[in-house]
């Protein structure tokens, strides 16, 4: 059934492209744009995947800073409910009663307004700032990665194995001697070290550049069919290691058990899904598409040299100089250009209206979600493994760690996701605010080549990739804590 | 066996508490002597497990005193830690920690609360499951036993911080009747070893094979206390007389 609906729904799709003489194809990837971005890390792109890969970052930006602040909000707002004093376990309450009740498109629409009536930048605004906002945005003082900061960042990643390592050495002392062990401030300490050394002798991993550049290399000379071969080989094993892991779930001792019919279509889907990856794979990774040189490439090619030039991009950052990995930098309101425009400078960091205003909305809203689900978890644990808790001596805070949290966060995790899911796919409502995202990007480029279908295909795989990249991380933790169970 | 010239462990005096305008314990007096267990019976909502409760501060209460092993219950931290570090208790619903390991459940109080080493902890912890039967499910969690394993899980883990009384709420209350046994039996050689043990139960059978002396609650007073051979041969107050009638 399913699949004939595809069928005529496909059938009906490419008689209707011929007869408005309208090609399917992907060569609007290599093409000049012909308009500009507001925001985001190129705001002239010179091809259609470019324009959309700014698109797709800006949504990305949101979406992540936006689930970082709603999940540190939606925490303090969901304990604040819980909270003994009445005024403060109401003002919660009130918070997100108002916000779940409001449609999140038209709190967009609030922040815009709001921030657009705040007054312009003036003569008197010029010079060095902590903090400001304007009917250009709100900009902000910033930490931004400096020199050295990678080779940094590689020496902070071996000092938290090592300070995990200190800890444990530090709690096995504990468990063997009965001494207190102090494993939680020897780690920090040793984080807290680390951090210190690395960031005056970072420059010694300068050699490091080498196999980055080794590595970019290697990638580069992969041939392009490769890459698609790759994919679609990753796309099958996974799907085959998944059924088999699914079979394995439903053996018992006498045999394979019986297979529901929804068993069955989760099967079948994941192989179909498998066989789609596949030919999408093939299908858009050996579209030639028209590269910004002039030369000729196919995506496949493309996406190979974009993830050498990642390596080669890294190396460049192991020069070996020395100096502080990370700088404190300010916004300044400057007077810009001939005709005396006042701006913010290109120090700091600025957010837009439209950023903002999505990014404000977006974090509100699904803060009133996460502090109900927090609430939730919490409350879920009963009461009686607090009493058990407090019967055997433990202390508040022993008991909280030990036995609450680690079962609050088993409720929690799975509901926190499908919010993370929500935040990110709502970040699309800002298209209706201008904002940069995929959307408001790919819609243009619709607009100017008329290629509606291979940019709605375009859209679904980055929503596709998000969400599922956002589910697997949640599952990978909900796979860990769920063992602990059985 | 006679506990009649052992000390005084428990010692309340015109206890009284409150929930919001209601008084759920209006001015209980009762003693516990070192090695004695006194089973508490009454119709529901009399009070029996507040009672309990406030033994080792799970309940505050407002008014009168309450003396463990020497120790007043006051709002002082120090206080509240030493007794609890010296009661244990054991609740209806079991409430083992069901994201650890029996043993772990066991192990986790003398872990973090008395800091004995580890090796020192899982021996003695092992020699408990032996002792209410149940060595071999060391390495499963709390969902995969039964209702009566559970339980007495739950009765080793509060008997691995070396407590010197132990409180029972209803221990067998939410068991199904073939396994009320098991625990029971466990409870019996408890009181044999000369545990000092409260005991809130229904079960008569026990009350009377074990108990030196039974309370009876209703309206949050103690309405009357015996031996059992007194208390339920020859019972003085209609109260009890009705309540007896009810259960027997
Ligand atoms: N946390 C509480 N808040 C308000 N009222 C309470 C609370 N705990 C107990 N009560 C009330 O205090 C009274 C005594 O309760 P308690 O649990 O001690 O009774 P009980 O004798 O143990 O009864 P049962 O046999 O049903 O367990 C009851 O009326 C109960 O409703
Ligand atoms: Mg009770």
């Amino acid at each position: 059934m399913v699949l004939l609906f595809f069928k005529i729904l496909g059938g009906e799709a490419s008689k209707n492209f011929a007869r408005s003489d309208i090609s399917f194809g992907f060569g609007w990837l290599g093409d000049p744009p012909g308009f500009s971005i507001r925001e985001g890390i190129d705001l002239q792109p010179n091809s259609g995947i470019r324009a959309l890969a700014v698109g797709g970052l800006n949504t990305l930006r949101v979406a992540f800073s936006g689930i970082v602040a709603a999940t540190l909000l939606g925490t303090v707002i969901g304990v604040a409910r819980l909270s003994k004093n009445f005024i403060v376990s109401k003002l919660a309450s009130f918070y997100i009663e108002t916000i779940r009740n409001v449609p999140l498109l038209l709190q967009m629409f609030f922040w815009q307004v709001l921030l657009q009536s705040r007054s312009s930048l003036t003569e008197e605004s010029v010079g060095t700032k902590l903090f400001d906002v304007s009917n250009k945005g709100i900009a902000s003082t910033w930490v931004f990665p400096s020199t050295g900061f990678w080779p940094w960042l590689l020496i902070m990643i071996g000092g938290y194995y090592l300070a995990r390592k200190v800890a444990r050495t530090r709690r096995k002392y504990q468990e063997d001697t009965g001494e207190d062990g102090h494993p939680g401030l020897f780690g920090f300490l040793t984080i807290l070290g680390v951090a210190i050394v690395g960031w005056f002798v970072h420059p010694l991993l300068s050699f490091l550049s080498i196999l980055w550049d080794g590595i970019g290399n290697l990638i580069g000379a992969v041939p392009a069919a490769s890459v698609s071969l790759l994919i679609a080989g990753l796309a099958v094993a996974v799907a085959a290691i998944w059924i088999k892991r699914f079979l394995d779930t439903k053996r018992t001792p006498a045999g394979l058990g019986k297979l529901t019919d929804d068993d069955i279509f989760r099967m079948i889907f994941a192989g179909v899904s498998a066989l789609v990856i596949v030919w999408i794979a093939f299908k858009v990774g050996g579209a030639i598409i028209n590269k910004p040189d002039g030369t000729d490439a196919s995506v496949a090619a493309v996406l190979r040299d974009g993830l050498a030039n990642i390596f080669y991009w890294f190396g460049d950052k192991f020069t070996g100089e020395a100096g502080s990995p990370l700088a404190i930098s300010r916004p300044v309101v400057e007077v810009r250009g001939t005709g005396g425009f006042i701006q913010y400078g290109t120090t700091g960091i600025l957010a837009t209206v439209a950023f903002a205003s999505v990014w404000i909305a977006v974090t509100l809203y699904t803060a009133a979600f996460i502090a109900e689900i927090i609430r939730g978890g919490i409350l879920a644990v009963a009461k009686g493994q607090t009493e058990a808790s407090q019967a055997l001596g433990l202390r508040r805070s022993q008991y909280l760690r030990l036995i609450v949290l680690p079962q609050a966060f088993r409720i929690i995790l799975p509901p926190l996701g499908n919010q993370y899911l929500n935040l990110a796919k709502n970040t699309s409502l800002g298209t209706a605010l201008a904002f940069g995202e995929i959307v408001a990007v790919g819609s243009t480029l619709m607009n100017q080549t008329g290629q509606s279908l291979p940019i709605v295909l375009v859209w679904m795989a980055f929503y596709l990739t998000l969400s599922l990249s956002l589910s697997g991380v949640v599952n990978y933790y909900n796979r860990r804590m769920a063992l602990v169970e059985r | 066996m006679s506990v009649a010239n052992n000390k005084d462990v428990i010692i309340c005096e015109g206890v009284k508490k409150w929930f919001g305008d209601f008084q759920a314990l209006k001015g209980v007096n009762a003693t516990v002597k070192e090695q004695e267990v006194v089973v508490v019976i009454g119709p529901s909502g009399s009070g029996k497990s507040t009672f309990i409760r406030c033994i080792n501060r799970l309940e505050a209460h407002q008014e009168g005193t309450i003396i463990v092993d020497g120790i007043e219950l006051t709002n002082d931290v120090r206080n509240i830690d030493k007794i609890r570090s010296e009661v244990g208790m054991v609740f209806q619903q079991f409430n083992l920690f069901p994201h650890l390991t029996i043993l772990d459940n066991i192990a986790l109080a003398p872990l973090w609360v008395r800091k004995q080493p580890r090796g020192e902890v899982e021996e003695e912890a092992m020699a408990l499951l032996e002792r209410v039967g149940i060595p071999e499910q060391a390495d499963k969690f709390p969902g995969q036993l039964s209702g009566g394993q559970q339980q007495r899980v739950a009765i080793a883990r509060a008997l691995a911080m070396k407590p010197k009384i132990m409180l029972f709420d209803e221990p067998t209350s939410a068991l199904d009747p073939e396994m009320i046994k098991e625990v029971l039996d466990v409870m019996k050689e408890l009181a044999r070893s000369g545990m000092t043990m409260i005991v809130v139960t229904h079960e008569m059978g026990f009350a009377r094979e074990v108990a030196d002396r039974v309370l009876f609650f209703d309206y949050g007073l103690v309405v009357e206390e015996g031996t059992p051979d007194h208390f339920f041969e020859n019972p003085q107050h209609d109260r009890t007389k009705l309540f007896l009638s009810q259960i027997l």
